[in-house]
């Protein structure tokens, strides 16, 4: 194995063990079996994204520059499913019932809108390594890319899943900006946006817009939308340096803390193993993602440059959202925390998503 | 390339962010926050709101809440519990294990209080609240009930209420509603929930480990539910439900002009302060009587219309040209429709259309009805606002129904004959109808030919919404005709053989027309419904009484409705 390919993969499963041990404690002091087994499930998850990993990684990447429209196309489908014949928790209509298994299409909309991106802005041509969005005008390189990514972050929205449209449409903008787009196309858009963000607004639901004003003031509503805000910061302050140790997190184990072993993880992780573990988590995130940003750079295809960064950027905005709604720094927009939430369609995304990485890094000698 | 190095950049500044974030609150904070924690501190102390008044046309109160008190503990300690709750149990005068086992039973989380006894007296909540400072983390709440001051009156318009059930949550759930939440089942209740229903608010408090609290973190205000004032007159329905009294049947007084309703009384009644008090027993009885208390008789129950009918097939004939004023047909106490013989109810002779309406002369109407067809029949019933909705407010109205030739080929794929009509032209066979659709129709002749939508409820939290409910058309029928009837209904009263003439003692000219209506087995249905001053009429009526026998017995509750009317000064 390569270089690369050993540390994106270590670390990953570093990361999924962290997870894992974590969702085993914050269901601890629950009663029922179904909850006490969770963390069983997130193994198979995380077997399941191994093997994916591994098929990711030998599957040449440059077929999906032929099937970017098809899967786009199918993300497309399986979002306007999920309106048809979505099952509703915890007040959202995300999920798809497969069987035993409830899918979760945003999750492989993100994915699958990076590749759409990469594929969009380069050339098939590999050996000709121009950039070609500088040469688009406003409509070719801003307009159509935009109502492209734009149908599925209404869907997504309107799930409604905050949380998953703000990162695509962030990483829309990353992408973009790398791109090499004329600076004025990125300056207007950015104009055009924020003038419209008041008439948004009216779109968002009511338990959204409640959300955003509870993160301007917890207080104002401690026991609805504030509550998890507070209980997050408690626990999380309250580990301290070294933190209360595995299994003693107070917060989470007497479920003072909701969602605890999905959106939540962050904060019983920081509980009960303090700012020590939470900064060697951070920095195993931070080397995953800098090993990424790394095989772009080497990378001379410029499809695949796109690609290596609009994954690594994924998990960095993800990343980067989720622990900053866990500290208050960040409205609560219902994210997952990547390989560490609990969540099938999370971590075998990811998975596949590490593994196109290092298929990337894999093919660069060939040319 | 320069614009990678930026996201490079910007992927470290974010980690640095984050670590920033973190050594604030695990360092800086940390003493506050793991004194949080370590106390386990925080309680939330739920505020119920009081649910919207429901008041009369005046203003006046017909329901609104009043606070009662709960005693609820903050969790704690096995070992402290224990004799918190020994001390509460004797104060409240039940076993300790009684109120173990119901805190084991509520037990939620840490941080929710839990509600042990509930709705205690005055004193002892006051005693209660006196002992506070050596009972660790014990609370009275205040919760607002529903109040009945008048007990059953206006129960089937208003409503009952009760913990939401799944076919409603389902419904409901995107409007905010949840399992366990208290809702209103029929009437004014269901039907304006959302306005009505109270939001619950809360405190956070931190307390200390002896859960005695220390300070306020946050508190959200409740709010009370916005009240509904309706078109009823409470002394009106006052009279309306006494006069009823303990007779099955309905009375509904509308205004003739607007449609708004006055008085809808519907009996037998229930008391909706059982449901609020949750007594089992009695709520049970009241969904196994056999005499349906529950149902609204005057808006959900269907029934043969019998002689009230006869106007509309008068205004039928009219319309049509096939009767006038100078027609007359004998009556020999029955007549023949092919081979059958069809009766009339007593031997009247020569009649005009205004002795057949004033006497209620069956001969009269099978000939006229003849004349004019059951379709014909059928599409006036519908002018008249018959056979669907009359799309008044409450909850569960019934359509009623009238036959015609067509929809009997439809759907029963038999014919129609000349029998069906005549006894179409009397309001018997398949005609059912609601009181509220027979005081609506009234409401036409009443009126000078407006048919009126009837509604009830007049201003939410004080903002008037009845120009909302107000719809009134043009019922498409000459006003001459309408006179011509509303004649013949004068007659029922005034003339010395009129089936009504028991009213004509009042000091108010009535109007209006009785009904008989047979319904095989057993006691016929006894109608009436009119309206009164003649002249510029003010209420419209109508009287019905389930298996009340002759319509006289309906024109008899109206007449002591009417005179209650007179003497407390309502006219």
């Amino acid at each position: 194995m390569r270089g690369s390919k050993l540390i994106i993969l270590i670390i990953a499963l570093l990361i999924t063990a962290i997870g894992i041990i974590s969702i085993y404690s914050s269901n601890y002091q629950k009663e029922a079996s179904l909850w006490q087994d969770i963390y069983k499930r997130q193994m198979i998850w995380a077997i399941i994204g191994l093997v994916a990993f591994m098929i990711m990684s030998n599957f040449n990447y440059r077929r999906l520059w032929d099937l970017t429209y098809f899967l786009y196309t199918f993300a497309v489908f399986l979002l306007l499913l999920v309106f048809l014949l979505g099952i509703v928790r915890l007040g959202a209509q995300r999920w798809l019932r497969l069987g035993w298994f409830s899918l979760q299409p945003s999750e492989f909309a993100k994915l699958i809108i990076v590749i759409f991106m990469a594929r969009y802005f380069s050339r098939k041509d590999v050996s000709h390594i121009s950039l070609l969005a500088s040469k688009f005008g406003i409509f070719r390189g801003l307009v159509l890319p935009f109502i492209f990514v734009a149908v599925p972050i209404g869907l997504i929205i309107e799930q409604p899943d905050l949380g998953s449209g703000i990162i695509i449409f962030l990483l829309f903008l990353a992408v973009f900006f790398l791109t090499g787009v004329k600076l004025r196309y990125i300056f207007i858009f950015l104009a055009i946006i924020m003038s419209s963000l008041p008439f948004l607004w009216h779109f968002l639901r009511d338990y959204q817009k409640e959300r955003l004003l509870v993160f301007l003031n917890p207080n104002v509503d401690p026991l609805g939308a504030g509550y998890t805000v507070i209980q997050a910061k408690i626990a999380i302050g309250s580990g301290g340096f070294f933190g209360k140790g595995w299994l003693s997190g107070t917060q989470s184990q007497l479920h003072f803390l909701p969602e605890s072993h999905t959106d939540f993880i962050f904060s019983t992780f920081a509980e009960e193993w303090g700012l020590l573990g939470c900064a060697i988590l951070l920095l195993l995130y931070y080397f995953m993602i800098r090993e990424g940003l790394a095989i772009a750079q080497r990378t001379s295809d410029h499809f695949a440059k796109l690609l290596a960064y609009g994954i690594s950027l994924m998990l960095a905005i993800q990343v980067f959202i989720n622990i900053a709604m866990n500290l208050g720094l960040a409205p609560v927009v219902g994210l997952p925390l990547p390989l560490m939430s609990y969540g099938g369609s999370s971590v075998i995304v990811t998975f596949i998503a590490l593994g196109i990485l290092v298929n990337i890094d894999k093919h660069r000698t060939v040319f | 390339m320069f614009r990678t190095k930026i996201i490079g950049l910007i992927v470290i500044f974010m980690f640095l962010l984050l670590i920033f974030g973190l050594a604030n609150l695990q360092i800086f904070q940390y003493r506050d926050l793991r004194g949080l924690s370590d106390k386990n501190c925080i309680r939330l102390i739920p505020q119920i709101g009081a649910r919207g008044k429901i008041l009369d046309t005046e203003g006046d109160i017909i329901i609104d809440s009043k606070l009662s008190y709960n005693v609820m503990i903050l969790p704690q300690d096995k070992k402290t519990v224990g004799g918190v709750l020994a001390k509460v149990a004797r104060i409240l005068g039940v076993s300790p294990d009684e109120l173990k086992k119901r805190y084991n039973a509520e037990y939620v989380a840490p941080s929710v209080p839990i509600v042990i006894a509930k709705n205690i007296e005055v004193n002892k909540a006051i005693a209660l609240e006196e002992l506070k400072t050596s009972l660790a983390g014990i609370i009275i709440q205040l919760q607002p009930l529903r109040n009945y001051p008048y007990r059953s009156l206006g129960a089937h318009v208003i409503g009952y209420l009760g913990e939401i059930d799944r076919w409603r949550l389902t419904k409901l759930e995107d409007y905010g509603y949840m399992t366990k939440d208290i809702v209103g089942f029929g009437g004014v209740e269901e039907k304006y929930d959302y306005y009505l229903r109270q939001e619950e608010g809360g405190l956070s408090v931190e307390v200390d480990s002896r859960g005695r609290l220390v300070r306020v973190l946050g508190f959200r205000p409740p709010r009370n539910g916005k009240d509904m004032q309706l078109t009823l007159n409470l002394q009106i329905q006052k009279i309306a439900e006494e006069k009823l009294a303990n007779r099955k049947g309905a009375v509904v007084i509308m205004e003739p002009y607007s449609g708004a309703i006055i008085a809808m009384a519907s009996a037998p009644v229930f008391n909706p302060a059982v449901f609020v008090n949750k007594s089992g027993e009695s709520i049970s009885n009241i969904f196994n009587d056999r005499d349906a208390p529950l149902v609204n008789r005057a808006i959900s129950a269907v029934y043969p219309a019998g002689s009230v009918f006869k106007p509309i097939v008068a205004a039928a004939a009219l319309e049509a040209g096939k009767i006038n004023l100078s027609t007359s047909f004998l009556c020999q106490g029955s007549t023949f429709v092919g081979r059958q013989e069809f009766k009339c109810w007593e031997t009247h002779g020569w009649q005009n259309l205004t002795a057949a309406i004033a006497h209620s002369c069956n001969v009269f109407f099978y000939k006229a009805g003849l004349l004019v067809g059951a379709q014909s029949i059928h599409d006036y019933a519908i002018k008249f606002g018959l056979a669907r909705p009359t799309a008044f407010e409450l909850p569960y109205e019934a359509g009623g129904f009238i036959p015609s030739p067509l929809w009997r080929k439809i759907n029963k794929f038999k014919n129609w004959f000349d029998g069906d009509t005549a006894n179409l032209s009397i309001g018997q066979g398949d005609v059912s109808v609601t009181p509220l659709q027979m005081a609506r129709m009234m409401a036409v002749f009443a009126n000078g030919g407006y048919l009126v939508t009837p509604y009830i409820v007049k201003a939410i939290d004080g903002q008037d919404v009845s120009s909302y409910h107000r719809r009134v058309a043009r019922c498409p029928v000459k006003t001459g005709t309408i006179n011509y009837i509303r004649e013949g209904m004068r007659g029922v009263v005034s003339d010395p053989k009129g089936t009504g003439n028991v009213l004509s003692s009042l000091t108010v000219s009535v109007a209006g027309k009785t009904g008989t209506a047979q319904a095989p087995p057993g006691q016929a249905h006894a109608w009436f419904t009119g309206f009164f001053p003649y002249k510029n009429p003010k209420f419209v009526i109508c009287v019905f009484l389930e298996r009340g026998g002759p319509g006289y017995y309906s024109s008899v509750i109206a007449k002591q409705i009417i005179e209650a009317l007179i003497a407390e000064g309502l006219m």
